[in-house]
């Protein structure tokens, strides 16, 4: 069974790997199966994980609109930019593959963007869905 | 001829120190520097860490910690969980690590002429970012607000923007190069 679990896990890798996108370690994968049952879905959606990166908030006290692109920008393959104007790698896997592999750091990011962009953290399910939207860009 | 070799050598020295000492701001200051330390540099670099880098230096210019006071990195340090309006969040322990390295390597920790600038001029003061320095502002003072905000640079906060060797701690006038 064990055994069965595990070939099911490498095919599933292998297939997301010929299609060029990054596919997440066994922790974050992890990560992911606890975020599911934290959420109660079955899957996460990249469609929806799409929309949060893109969706721009107007901040309650500064006065400006933020959002995920903000600094990341609306490619996140491309280098994005901090407001202290420090340019950063890009946000996708694909372009920077240490991306969305060590779960402290990808906790860390979560609680700071998310305060930053949404003025509190993201649930269970906005993470697993910007984190699966993340894995499947190519 | 042995006379005409030593003036040629102290020429060359008087000449070499002139050109160290070429960057500070007027006459007046390169005499009282020279006098009171002769043997400091104007900048050193800080002994690197791993932890500073990793926290600070993704989202901003790793700024030496020479660039403010002690009591400057206690007060930014206690307010991390609003950090220019960011919570940093970080852990008890990374703080506490953070904040002994920063306060070790403060300005007044360091043994070079622009940190003890920076001491002498932030007396009475507790500056929370590093323009708030009276001496690292006037230092500033010909360069325009527009030019902080081109796309280039962005802000003040951007360091390397124009100092080009910033990343080591040199700011000598000599490296910088504003980007249009």
């Amino acid at each position: 069974m064990k055994a069965l679990k595990g070939l099911a896990a490498l095919s599933a890798v292998l297939l997301a790997g010929s299609a060029y996108a990054a596919s997440p370690n066994a922790s974050m994968s992890s990560v992911l199966d606890g975020l599911k049952k934290e959420a109660g879905v079955g899957a996460f959606s990249a469609e929806e994980g799409r929309k949060l990166y893109n969706a721009k908030r107007a901040h309650s006290q500064k006065k400006e609109e933020r959002s995920c692109t903000t600094c990341h920008t609306a490619n996140p393959a491309g280098p994005g930019r901090t407001t202290a104007g420090k340019v950063i790698e890009p946000i996708s896997p694909a372009a920077s593959p240490e991306r969305f592999t060590d779960p402290k750091k990808v906790e860390k990011w979560f609680k700071r963007n998310c305060e930053w962009v949404l003025e509190r953290e993201c649930t269970a399910k906005e993470k697993g869905d910007f984190i699966t939207y993340m894995m499947s860009l190519k | 001829m042995r006379f005409r070799k030593k003036i040629t050598g102290t020429l060359a020295v008087i000449l070499a120190f002139g050109f160290f000492a070429g960057g500070a701001a007027n006459a007046d200051d390169d005499a009282r520097e020279r006098s009171k330390t002769r043997k400091s540099p104007s900048f050193l670099k800080t002994p690197e860490s791993a932890l500073y880098k990793e926290e600070c230096s993704s989202c901003h210019f790793l700024y030496q910690p020479w660039l403010l006071p002690s009591r400057s990195w206690q007060v930014i340090m206690d307010g991390s969980q609003k950090h220019f309006g960011e919570n940093l969040a970080l852990d008890a322990q990374t703080a506490e690590e953070l904040l002994a390295y920063l306060k070790a390597n403060s300005s007044e920790k360091t043994r070079a002429r622009w940190a003890e600038k920076i001491t002498a001029s932030s007396e009475g003061l507790t500056p929370k970012r590093i323009m708030d320095v009276p001496w690292i502002k006037k230092e500033h003072r010909e360069v325009g607000a527009n030019v902080f905000k081109r796309p280039s640079i962005g802000s003040a906060s951007n360091c390397a923007a124009c100092h080009t060797k910033g990343a080591e701690g040199n700011f000598e006038e000599d490296f910088v190069k504003v980007p249009r």
